[in-house]
């Protein structure tokens, strides 16, 4: 296959993320603004950070006084799960050159992630993950800076209704190996559960990062040798 | 501290987890157990992602959320292509926020 079709299968699998990351990063950029941000700071963070909840908190928290060391310590402790996913993007990409995955790994979001690790239908390839890279960044980024020449939110009905197409993303992309195996639906059920019970008792950001642990340990148990995601 | 040092100070702690497996993965040695949990990394970290958050969509209408889910759930057994379950979640939440 050659690099360029690997770049566009990419492109394709990671559009539909658009239509969840757009009036998310517009979201950001108009609380930003209000909270006192300049377009530009707005603009650098999404540029810098990328990473929607954490830009979003830290937003909220300067917004009401937070100090330097906090705001950077919850940006911290919110993304630590990208350890998580970036070492099963990285496994994926273990035959690629250092420089490649050195390269890619600032654009490792849940969604990339997501859509590179829990199917064989994208090629194993740095051209398919930069494909995706393009799809999530760049929309991102414009997002942010449509949001900082808009003057109020999208309205709920649009904004709250778009809020699940992220969540449906995940599913869609569930769904197919569970139906296939009922030892792995196990292991989700019991994930699902275990992530309301923790995030009732921790922060959720650590519940996130031990239920997805402690859920595929688990899992290591339960499922048998050959089911699991392309990694 | 000025804003711009705060955003660079989160770029560089949110680059670090993303960064240091794309450093190391290669010189680690990874027994088969430890792959095989590494490939069902996946879905529990999609499944923590969606559940229990999925009903904090709309925080004043928890049934947009659970809807859109069930709604996605049902789209993608019948199409597998995530536009499908995405457009099927959106119009099951818009629907519950606007008549309910």
């Amino acid at each position: 296959m050659t690099h360029r079709r690997e770049f566009v299968m990419g492109v394709k699998a990671g559009l539909p993320v658009c239509i969840g990351f757009i009036p998310i990063a517009i979201a950001y950029a108009v609380s930003a603004i209000h909270s006192g941000l300049t377009p530009g700071q707005t603009v650098t963070m999404s540029v810098i950070v990328f990473a929607g909840a954490s830009q979003m908190a830290a937003v909220n928290m300067l917004s009401a006084g937070a100090g330097a060391a906090a705001v950077i310590f919850a940006t911290f402790i919110l993304n630590l799960r990208h350890f998580i996913m970036s070492t099963c993007v990285m496994k994926r990409l273990e035959k690629a050159p250092l420089m490649a995955r050195l390269g890619l790994s600032p654009f490792v979001t849940d969604e990339s992630f997501a859509l590179f690790t829990s199917s064989e239908a994208l090629p194993g390839s740095p051209y398919a993950f930069l494909g995706l890279v393009a799809a999530t960044y760049l929309p991102w980024v414009l997002g942010t800076v449509a949001g900082c020449f808009m003057f109020s939110l999208l309205p709920p009905l649009v904004s709250d209704s778009l809020g699940v197409a992220l969540p449906a993303l995940f599913i869609s992309l569930i769904v197919p190996g569970v139906r296939k195996s009922a030892r792995l639906f196990a292991m989700v059920v019991l994930t699902a559960a275990l992530n309301t019970a923790l995030s009732a008792v921790i922060s959720g950001s650590w519940a996130v990062i031990a239920s997805t642990l402690l859920g595929a340990l688990a899992g290591v148990f339960i499922v048998g040798e050959e089911e699991g995601a392309a990694a | 501290m000025s804003t711009y040092l705060i955003i660079a100070g989160m770029a560089v702690v949110t680059l670090l987890p993303r960064l240091i497996p794309a450093a190391l993965i290669d010189r680690l040695p990874m027994s088969k157990r430890v792959e095989r949990f590494l490939r069902l990394i996946p879905y529990t970290a999609m499944t923590a992602l969606i559940f229990p958050g999925v009903v904090k969509v709309d925080p004043e209408r928890p049934l947009a959320g659970i809807l859109g889910a069930a709604a996605a759930v049902v789209v993608s057994l019948i199409r597998p292509k995530p536009i499908y379950a995405i457009v099927g979640a959106v119009l099951a939440a818009m629907a519950v926020i606007a008549f309910l």
